[in-house]
């Protein structure tokens, strides 16, 4: 499972989460881009779900704990929103890899996935993360999203419905972006690096198919 | 101090830090931390204070202006459903940002109690398994990589105009660029050490004869008193708690 | 114990006969031509990347002390330049237990006296193998065998001539550089109050030993570096890249995969090309690139062997879009036909009016180039 190029992928997709989210969470802006090396990780690994689960996990796993020692206190906590992304990332996104790769790019058909799979993993991650944010921060984790959980506060709803509309507003925006992002870095990867990232288990399976 | 005592001694911070829930939970933490940096690091304390001050106070700034300034009443008022006071608002932006401090400021001071160490230096310190090692080592060395391939990306993106030294609208409009510039140039270094240096020298297993040379620390006696100090603050944090 | 040249043009296959015999070897140390080859990467330090390597604490079997570890010790690898790169890989080969190097490329980078110091520690090696692909050694020394490894039909075929062909003249600006002064962080100067003119239709040789400042000087023209103080004239105006933008210089860095902006060539030059607002066509830049040996526009850059990225980056340079031309260390890893086109390439260009400035340790490559030499030494910068 652990190879050293999925160990270097793995690093690599931690160090990508920790440095994007970081610059988007200090400039409290309304939405998180600290996934993309999760979902990137499951599109690298998509010949291999399990090992693709695994890895992207694990990628999340360390960069939600550095990102919580340096730069978000409140982040260690979505612990389960990383390993929810990851699940959707390799059970429907990975599916598309064909598509990401191909050229020339179909853009039509090319944004309504990036669509179809940010909305889905948006969806998914505001349902697992409403509980946290709302029992554990009050709807205030230090992100942009508290101007809008405040915004719904004020209009007079429960803390627990205020945060999950919140989510619910922004978080398929920003998986959408996230997906698209991790799509055009997976595009955009050399070949030789994707195969590298295979056993030979798979590659010897891939070769008699 | 070890590293090793330093790592376990982090790990009880912060536990006592994310169950404490009473001020006086939080006095007897930061009364230990206190009297860890007067007598691990002196009078470099006041360069952990300041970056934690930075990467705090903004994150305390912002949450006054939403729960005071805004919403006006704590979350506990909001689920009772009354109406609420500012007071309240703020007594619970303080009670976070206590806590959040507190957690900076421990990671900020071990930090700098080591930071004469190299990350090899450390990681060989360390009391974990092998596998454990290698992983941290080549996170380590990977985010090394990043900044690397941040600074040839840079590089090659001003060069030919396509973003600025200095902050512009154009960086906003081509950071995307830069954010696939610096991926694909670390995915070549990358691929570069895989495919030749790292098979033919065995350059992982260097890595493994290095970990098994070094003579990893036993807790000693500081590491004792510092351990037994935060776990006392710890547990009577928790049991204030309770009680 | 054996010492070998493996000698032939570029895409012979060379690279690949040395990493098969290294690996037949068994374990050895490596030693390829940028620092993603030569360096281990698993260390944050100079002394760390010495600690990995060291066999032995007590004692060292194969002295090799080129770097003064005193003043770099501390020292990220990545902030050395390639030839101090190049060097430190070689000390810790010197302080290792392996029994086998292979070195490809690399010693092109070393200045002429740490060269001949490498040359000299490698042929001395006892109980030791040497493999070496060095395109600036015509003939293997005394006591080296020559493995020679024959030409194959290549796709990336050059054709520089005709790459600068329909170029017309150029008046390119004279550069006038005074008082410049510039200090890497918490480092030591690389420039106090140095100053130099650059007369159009004319080429200049950036020369000095590893680590004098010479990457550092081009990075300052095209505006990634800010000096501390000095002005920089373009014509009869001032010029500040660091806060305007690069007007002028067209750059090819030393390691090609430094000067990228985009996963394909196709993305590379719209990205320039728009940056720089200049009306180049299409097709005008498919005919250049397949004179450099490409076909596809949209063939992945990171996907071609490094020679022929190498050569890639000589596009935008050589493309005449911008008047004064820079080439950093140009002639790594290219074989001798091909340092001769590029030669006759640049003095051309010079010809026409434009601006030359080139970094190179090659004597044999800057022979064939009429030029001036711009010695960097001691922080201040001489014309002869």
């Amino acid at each position: 499972m652990f190879t050293t190029p999925r160990l270097v992928l793995i690093a690599l997709c931690a160090a990508l989460n920790v440095a994007v989210g970081s610059i988007v969470y200090l400039l409290k802006l309304p939405i998180y881009l600290d996934s993309i090396g999760i979902i990137l990780c499951a599109l690298l690994l998509a010949s291999e779900r399990w090992a693709g689960f695994v890895c992207a996990s694990v990628a999340g796993t360390i960069s939600c704990v550095i990102i919580f020692l340096l730069v978000n206190p409140f982040f260690i906590w979505f612990e389960m929103t990383v390993l929810a992304i990851a699940l959707v990332s390799v059970l429907l996104t990975a599916r598309f890899t064909a598509l990401f790769r191909s050229r020339p790019l179909p853009h039509g058909t090319f944004a309504a996935i990036v669509l179809l799979c940010g909305v889905v993993t948006g969806v998914v991650s505001a349902i697992v993360s409403a509980p946290v944010v709302a029992y554990l921060f009050g709807g205030v984790t230090g992100s942009g999203s508290a101007f809008v959980v405040a915004f719904f506060l004020k209009t007079g709803e429960q803390l627990f419905k205020a945060v999950l509309l919140s989510g619910l507003a922004a978080d398929p925006v920003d998986k959408v972006l996230q997906v698209l992002f991790a799509a055009l870095l997976y595009r955009a990867t050399p070949a030789d690096f994707i195969a590298m990232l295979e056993t030979p288990a798979t590659t010897s399976a891939a070769g008699a198919a | 101090m070890t590293p090793n005592g330093a790592a376990i001694f982090v790990i009880v911070i912060l536990a006592g830090a994310l169950a404490a829930s009473e001020p006086i939970g939080f006095l007897l933490l930061y009364a230990v931390i206190a009297a860890f940096a007067r007598f691990e690091l002196g009078a470099r304390t006041f360069a952990a204070l300041l970056r934690s001050a930075l990467i705090v106070l903004p994150l305390a700034v912002f949450m006054i202006m939403v729960w005071v300034g805004f919403v006006g009443r704590s979350p506990a008022e909001i689920a009772a459903g009354v109406p609420g006071t500012r007071v309240a608002a703020a007594t619970y932006v303080a009670v976070v940002c206590l806590r959040l401090f507190l957690i900076v400021l421990v990671i900020q001071l071990v930090a700098l109690r080591f930071d004469r160490l190299t990350p090899l230096q450390f990681i060989c310190a360390l009391r974990i398994p092998a596998t454990a090692k290698r992983l941290l080592a080549l996170t380590l060395s990977l985010t090394e990589t990043l900044r690397h391939a941040v600074e040839r990306a840079r590089t090659a993106l001003i060069a030919a105009g396509v973003i600025t030294r200095r902050p512009s609208l154009r960086n906003i409009v081509n950071g995307w660029m830069l954010v696939q510039t610096v991926w694909l140039s670390a995915i070549t270094i990358a691929v570069g050490r895989m495919r030749d240096k790292w098979p033919i020298e065995g350059t992982i297993g260097r890595l493994d004869d290095l970990f098994q040379r070094a003579d990893p620390q036993r807790l000693g006696d500081g590491d004792a008193i510092w351990l037994l100090l935060g776990i006392g603050a710890a547990v009577f944090g928790i049991g204030i708690g309770i009680a | 114990m054996a010492r070998q040249l493996i000698s032939g043009p570029n895409f012979s296959g060379r690279s690949e006969a040395l990493r098969a015999r290294l690996i037949s070897r068994g374990p050895a140390f490596f030693i390829g031509p940028y620092a993603e080859a030569a360096l281990s990467g698993l260390a944050s330090t100079v002394a760390d990347e010495l600690t990995v390597y060291r066999a032995d604490t007590a004692r060292r079997r194969r002295p090799f002390a080129a770097l003064d570890l005193a003043t770099c010790a501390d020292r990220k690898p990545q902030t050395l330049s390639g030839g101090e790169q190049v060097l430190l890989a070689l000390q810790c080969f010197a302080q290792s237990k392996y029994r086998a190097v292979g070195i490809d490329t690399a010693l092109e980078q070393l200045d002429g006296g740490n060269r001949a110091d490498a040359i000299a520690f490698l042929s001395r090696l006892d109980a030791c193998e040497v493999t070496l692909i060095d395109n600036r050694m015509a003939v293997a020394p005394a006591d080296w065998a020559n493995i020679a490894c024959a030409p194959k039909a290549s796709a990336f075929v050059c054709d520089l001539a005709g790459l600068i062909a329909d170029l017309g003249p150029r008046a390119a600006p004279r550069i006038v550089i005074r008082d410049l002064d510039f200090s890497y962080r918490r480092g030591a100067d690389v420039f106090a109050g140095a100053g130099l003119t650059l007369e159009p239709g004319h080429a200049y040789r950036l020369f000095g030993r590893n680590g004098a400042g010479k990457t550092t000087l081009l990075k300052i023209l095209v505006g990634v570096l800010a000096p501390g103080r000095g002005d920089i004239w373009l014509g009869d105006r001032p010029y500040a890249p660091w806060r305007h933008g690069n007007a002028a210089f067209a750059l090819a860095t030393q390691n090609p995969d430094h000067q990228w902006c985009g996963a394909t060539l196709r993305e590379d030059v719209e990205r320039r090309r728009s940056a720089a607002k200049l009306g180049l066509d299409t097709q005008a830049l498919l005919a250049a690139s397949r004179k450099l040996g490409l076909t596809s526009l949209d063939q992945h850059l990171y996907e071609l062997p490094l020679a022929a990225r190498k050569r890639l980056s000589w596009l935008w340079p050589l493309s005449g879009v911008m008047p004064w031309i820079m080439l950093d260390e140009p002639t790594v890893g290219q074989d001798r036909d091909t340092c001769g086109a590029l030669a006759a390439a640049l003095a051309s260009f010079c010809r026409l009016g434009y601006g030359v400035v080139f970094v190179t340790h090659d004597d044999e490559f800057a022979a064939q180039v009429p030029h001036n030499i711009v010695t960097i030494e001691n922080r201040r910068t001489s014309v002869s």
